[in-house]
């Protein structure tokens, strides 16, 4: 029993990363449709950044600092933002409008573009990471939780209440949704679609730098390739949640999160990877509209 | 079974010519082989490597160009099902005969593989496929990667280290006869009724269905084929290298493969083989830069989509910068029989607003209906009924005696009931002519074997297609347009485009939404007149959604009026003219009462 507990706490901290990732992804999807690939490279980019900065502001000190800590997240947040609204302007805007497919070939384009740039500038080898201050785990009644899983878990849940916030209750939230229900309705109202576009980009790729962090402190190693396996199963959480709805995705991290550990738990954790792919096969089959998103037919 | 019919010595003589580069280039390939590859004074061995690397990656890209290219999905795993071809041809070739002189064995090995990888195609395309969108990508690469880790921890497949050695028997013959044959089953099946029906997916899903086709199955087929040439390569390439590793199977493989397809033209077979064979040499010229070569590949292909989206040679092929188009030919003739469309009840919700309400609609053959009413009245929803795009939420439908219940819309269109769409459908990037012929597609019989081997039926039966796709532009007054693309058409072909194309899917109903919009008067006494010289000739019955009600009173012989999906008057058009309800419709009550008088008199002469 305890040992299942201690696998939800471990499924529950993955999730959450996962679930950040996810959002990302899915608020994209809102807005344009487009499955940005790039997405998992901004998450990479973000723990990058952070291990840069943290080697440049914090080398002296052994341990790490709570302010530290937070100095370079909010750095790696800006380089991340920017590098989500460069990416939009320069590459996605200027194929608005024509086929789907051309616009996912660019965003593979500039995934892989991230990734090999990345290793040119970083080289391929992994680094070790360390942001957070060292500390011992937490015990609550035989379950252990790590001081990671305890601050990602709750970085998570404020960030997700936040977000939620932002979508549901401000004026470019609301914006936001117009766009994602009809853009071309939207812009009759007055809405500036180039605008909120970029809001997007810019905010889904502040909470994948925030992810790339807390990812990179669980598994403190960073690499230019991280971003692949995170960002496809961030992918397939926001899929089986309901691509283009966020509670769905944040819902669809979790689960994801929780699955993936409990099968590495209870088999092996070689088959880590074949959970998440399983789950997304197994949704495109039974309800491909998502956990919470709504089928929607074409108009003909 | 065609194959068996006729004179048997002909139909070999034609497939034999039909091969004719294959057996031609064979000896060829064999005498480079032993001449100059494998004799030690040339000293070409490196060279002959980087060749050999060329036919494998022609192989590869033409195959996923009939995917990425021809059919508009987007796999990024083809290097998973190489890997999947490759690992169990080399299984094989492994605990095979130490000598195979005749290369039987090996043969049936590279077939063994690539059936393995079609397989895995088929599994994985069949759950992905069925969507819109782009759920294939993520799938595929997402299947690419767990092959991957599969086999780096399966022993039996020798880990992350590889399999080695395998026996060589792959070498520059038998490689390059293999990406001959990739290529021209690519061009048959691109050339023929089935390829066309790959086309008409990438254009337009929507249309295509109600063209008749099947896009879910052609999507699988693409995929499955698709699948069945990597793992083939993925066989070579064991058995030329001598060696497999996890290692050359990784996402990186994939995406050269589709930065080949893009680069030489989404659908082009000679783009693909051209860019295959530039990117496999290319990085030789860049090895000083190696590292920036993925760089350089996802530039080039950002900056490709930018400024030249359909690729270098887009979907045309080399030759055709030369090639002489055929004239057009005198078309023969059709009949088409009778038995039809019969609504019973039907009532359809969207969420809370019911569309349609308890709609009843019977046409009998020959017949001539329009459906009017105003905005919003649920027309259009009704042809979307009828074609099988909505299914109802109540009530039935039946086609030609037959329930539409689970019917999807192709298979609507095959028992006989065609449309046009309000909003245009065209698949805009093709030739008026191939627009047509699409919509022949489930009349042809020939299997894709046929269309591979180019048998007598598969010749027959193209050039019936050419001919009926003639008549029917001939009879919309199209013949000249028939080479330009469609979306270059003007306004009022477009629509006539449209109309010639569901006339050829040979429907007994033929349901037109707005034939008329955007014509002029002049053009509207000549659709007049079309309309009725298409039931007259044709035979059908036509269903017209239509504003114009002079075109309405002038052609119809039975109205039937919506409101808010309610039916709220049917007859013949005199009686239409009078009706109160349908007054009241069109232009509000107080208009109705206030002239009633006016209403009823010119309602009486009955």
């Amino acid at each position: 029993m305890i040992d299942f507990l201690q696998r939800l706490v471990d499924g529950v901290s993955l999730g959450a990363i996962y679930a950040l990732i996810a959002l990302g992804y899915t608020m994209v999807y809102g807005v344009l449709q487009l499955i940005n690939f790039a997405h998992g490279d901004v998450f990479m980019l973000g723990a990058m950044m952070g291990w840069y900065a943290s080697s440049v502001w914090t080398s002296e000190s052994r341990d790490p600092s709570i302010a530290g800590a937070l100095a370079v997240t909010l750095f790696s947040m800006l380089v991340c933002a920017t590098v989500g609204l460069l990416i939009e302007r320069l590459a996605y805007r200027p194929l608005r409008g024509s086929p789907r497919l051309n616009a996912l070939i660019t965003a593979i384009g500039v995934s892989f573009f991230l990734e090999y740039g990345g290793q040119l500038l970083f080289g391929p080898n992994p680094r070790a990471f360390g942001v957070l201050p060292h500390r011992p785990s937490s015990v609550v009644a035989g379950i252990s939780i790590g001081y990671v899983d305890l601050v990602t878990i709750l970085t998570s849940v404020v960030l997700m209440i936040v977000l939620q916030r932002i979508v549901f209750h401000t004026r470019i939230g609301t914006a936001m949704r117009a766009v994602s229900w009809n853009p071309s309705v939207a812009a009759l109202m007055g809405v500036n679609i180039d605008l909120v576009i970029s809001f997007t980009f810019g905010l889904g790729s502040l909470l994948a730098a925030v992810a790339g962090i807390l990812y990179a402190s669980k598994y403190p190693s960073v690499h230019p390739l991280m971003g692949l396996m995170p960002g496809l199963k961030a992918f397939v959480a926001a899929v089986l949640g309901g691509i283009g709805n966020v509670p769905g995705a944040m819902l669809g991290g979790l689960l994801l999160g929780l699955a993936e550990q409990l099968v590495s738990g209870y088999t092996s954790s070689s088959w880590r990877d074949a959970v998440a792919f399983g789950i997304l096969i197994l949704i495109l089959l039974v309800k491909p509209s998502g956990l919470l998103g709504r089928g929607a037919a074409e108009k003909v | 079974m065609p194959f068996f019919g006729g004179s048997a010595l002909k139909r070999t003589g034609k497939a034999v010519r039909s091969w004719l580069p294959f057996f031609i280039a064979i000896p060829f390939l064999a005498l480079i082989e032993q001449g100059i590859a494998l004799n030690p004074a040339f000293r070409l061995e490196y060279a002959f490597q980087n060749i050999n690397h060329i036919g494998i990656a022609i192989i590869l890209a033409v195959s996923l160009n009939l995917v990425n290219g021809l059919t508009g999905q987007f796999s990024i795993g083809h290097a998973g099902f190489m890997a999947v071809g490759g690992y169990v041809s080399a299984v094989m070739l492994m605990r095979g005969p130490e000598d195979d002189p005749y290369r039987i064995f090996f043969v049936l090995a590279m077939l063994t593989g690539a059936m393995a990888a079609a397989l895995a195609g088929w599994l994985v395309g069949k759950p992905s496929l069925r969507l819109r969108g782009d759920y294939l990508a993520i799938v595929t690469l997402g299947f690419g990667e767990i092959i991957r880790v599969i086999i780096e921890n399966t022993p039996f497949f020798g880990g992350a280290i590889g399999l080695s050695p395998i026996p060589h028997r792959a070498d520059f013959a038998w490689i390059w006869a293999v990406a001959i044959v990739t290529i021209l089953v690519a061009k048959r099946l691109r050339d023929s009724t089935h390829g066309r029906a790959f086309l008409s997916v990438r254009e337009d899903e929507v249309a295509a269905e109600a063209m008749g086709i099947d896009t879910t199955g052609y999507k699988v087929r693409a995929f499955v084929i698709s699948a069945f040439f990597a793992g083939v390569a993925g066989a070579l390439s064991g058995a030329f290298e001598g060696n497999l590793a996890p290692q050359s199977f990784t996402f990186v493989r994939s995406f050269e493969v589709v930065a080949m397809v893009v680069l030489g033209g989404m659908g082009s077979i000679t783009g693909a083989t051209i860019a295959a064979a530039v990117l496999t040499i290319l990085p030789e010229y860049l090895r000083a830069v190696a590292n920036l070569r993925m760089v350089i590949y996802s530039i080039a292909l950002i900056a490709l989509m930018l400024l030249r989206p359909r690729g270098l040679l887009g979907t045309r092929e080399v030759w055709d910068w030369w090639r002489k188009r055929r004239p057009p030919r005198v078309p023969g003739r059709r009949e088409a029989s009778e038995a039809l469309i019969d609504v019973r009840h039907a009532t359809i919700r969207f969420g809370g607003l019911t569309a349609v309400c308890d709609f009843s609609l019977e046409i009998r053959p020959r017949e001539l209906v329009a459906l009017i009413g105003p905005n919003g009245a649920g027309k259009t929803t009704v042809f979307n009924l009828l074609t099988g795009v909505y299914p109802p939420s109540e009530g039935t439908i039946k086609v030609l005696g037959r329930d539409t219940r689970g019917l999807s819309p192709h298979a609507i269109a095959h028992l006989g009931c065609a449309r046009t769409f309000q909003n245009i459908r065209l698949f805009r990037e093709l030739t008026a002519f191939d627009n047509v012929r699409i919509a022949c597609h489930h009349l042809t019989h020939e299997s894709m074997a046929a269309a591979v081997r180019q048998g007598a039926l598969s010749e027959q039966e193209e050039k019936w297609v050419a001919e009926r796709s003639e008549e029917m532009l001939e009879i919309m007054g199209l013949t000249h347009r028939r080479n330009e693309l469609a979306k270059n058409l003007p306004y009022g072909e477009q629509r006539r485009l449209e109309i010639a194309r569901a006339l050829a899917t040979g429907p007994q109903a033929l349901l037109l939404d707005e034939p008329a919009a955007g014509t002029n008067t002049r053009e509207k006494t000549e659709l007049m007149a079309l309309i009725r010289s298409i039931r007259d000739r044709f035979g059908v019955a036509i269903v017209l959604i239509e504003h114009d009600m002079k075109l309405v009173m002038g052609v119809s012989e039975r109205i039937l009026v919506l409101d808010h999906g309610v039916t709220i008057a049917q007859g013949l058009p005199r009686e239409i003219q009078s009706n109160a309800k349908v007054i009241e419709a069109y232009l509000g009550e107080k208009y109705a009462k206030e002239h009633a008088a006016q209403i009823a008199a010119a309602g009486s002469p009955r």
